[in-house]
């Protein structure tokens, strides 16, 4: 097929690759919240694509991003579409819009990695991604009681804060955790991006686990949950599919 | 549904969890295969959003926490 623009203004979107492609595919809709899923094979890989409108993912996607709502709407659409497939068989997430002008265009960057993406289909088999966030657990609130004077306030206040243990504990205890959750870990990568600015927050990482080790992460969870009760909230979001462990050092992109 | 076991938050296991926006948007713009297309704009384009995007969602997240966010149902 020439490597030329899609007719009608459609460009290819696509959410990630898998090596074999399912009887049963529910049907999915995509990122526009209109057009079908696809699969298409590009040298016994399948890509799962949808045709988009290339005026809202390529003329007008820099904007786009900026914008929330579309972000917001996009992002949770394209996470549907991954989530869907990857219930089904192994899948490697494309990074959020990644568009291709022709199904040409597709396969031939398909080819040129080829080597390189059935390593990741090896590496990520048989695993999820976990995000586990820490949370420093905030004093509530408390009314302060009408002191009569600056001292009785300032004692009052004092009686209010939680006791503290010194930074250096804090920061081996969190090194601890890191290990534990290292050791169920087939790999570890830094997490959020996006949500570092939560209020509380003091520890945040990606997992790739087994599903067969799964339980085991549960229970690393549990007994440093149980043990920092008042000082740390844990939370725990997956199974993901291995969004974070698919890139490769040579990904980095260079043109501007 | 989201899960708590001794004091760990689970989120996720059940389709009919909702998964918060920020915990979406971590992990779907955290990486993922990164394929040059043609459209190299779309690459650089996330990277600059990044930039500010922490402090505009938390607050955003603060406001929706609330709310009931059956729109945000992951694998759906």
């Amino acid at each position: 097929m020439a490597d030329q623009l899609i007719s009608d203004g459609r460009v290819l979107y696509l959410y990630g690759i898998t090596q074999s492609k399912p009887r049963d595919v529910p049907k999915l809709i995509g990122v526009d919240r209109f057009a079908p899923i696809e699969a298409v094979e590009c040298e016994g890989i399948f890509c799962w694509i949808s045709r988009v409108s290339a005026l809202d993912f390529e003329k007008n996607l820099a904007a786009n991003m900026e914008n929330l709502d579309w972000l917001a709407e996009t992002s949770v659409a394209h996470q549907r579409v991954i989530s869907a497939i990857s219930r089904l068989t192994e899948i490697l997430p494309t990074r959020f819009a990644t568009v291709f002008r022709s199904e040409a265009s597709l396969c031939k960057h398909i080819a040129k990695r080829a080597r390189g993406l059935k390593q990741d289909f090896e590496r990520v088999k048989g695993a999820d991604e976990w995000g586990v966030k820490v949370f420093t657990i905030q004093p509530a609130p408390l009314a302060m009681p009408t002191a009569r004077s600056g001292k009785d306030y300032l004692k009052a206040k004092a009686a209010r804060l939680p006791s503290r243990k010194p930074k250096s504990i804090q920061r081996d205890e969190i090194i601890k955790f890191e290990q534990a959750l290292a050791d169920v870990a087939i790999e570890t990568a830094p997490a959020g991006n996006v949500s570092r600015g939560q209020r509380g927050l003091s520890f945040q990482t990606s997992l790739l686990v087994k599903r067969t080790q799964r339980k085991k992460l549960e229970s690393v969870l549990e007994n440093f949950a149980a043990e920092w009760k008042r000082e740390r909230r844990i939370e725990c979001t997956g199974p993901w599919p291995p969004y974070s462990f698919v890139s490769r050092p040579d990904d980095t992109v260079r043109s501007k | 549904m989201s899960a708590t076991t001794n004091a760990v938050i689970f989120t996720g296991d059940d389709p009919s969890d909702a998964m918060t926006l920020l915990d979406i948007l971590d992990h779907v713009l955290n990486q993922g295969v990164v394929l040059r297309g043609n459209l190299i704009i779309s690459l650089a384009g996330v990277d600059l959003v990044y930039l500010g995007l922490d402090v505009i969602l938390t607050s955003v997240e603060t406001a929706l926490r609330h709310v009931n966010a059956s729109a945000l149902l992951p694998g759906k």
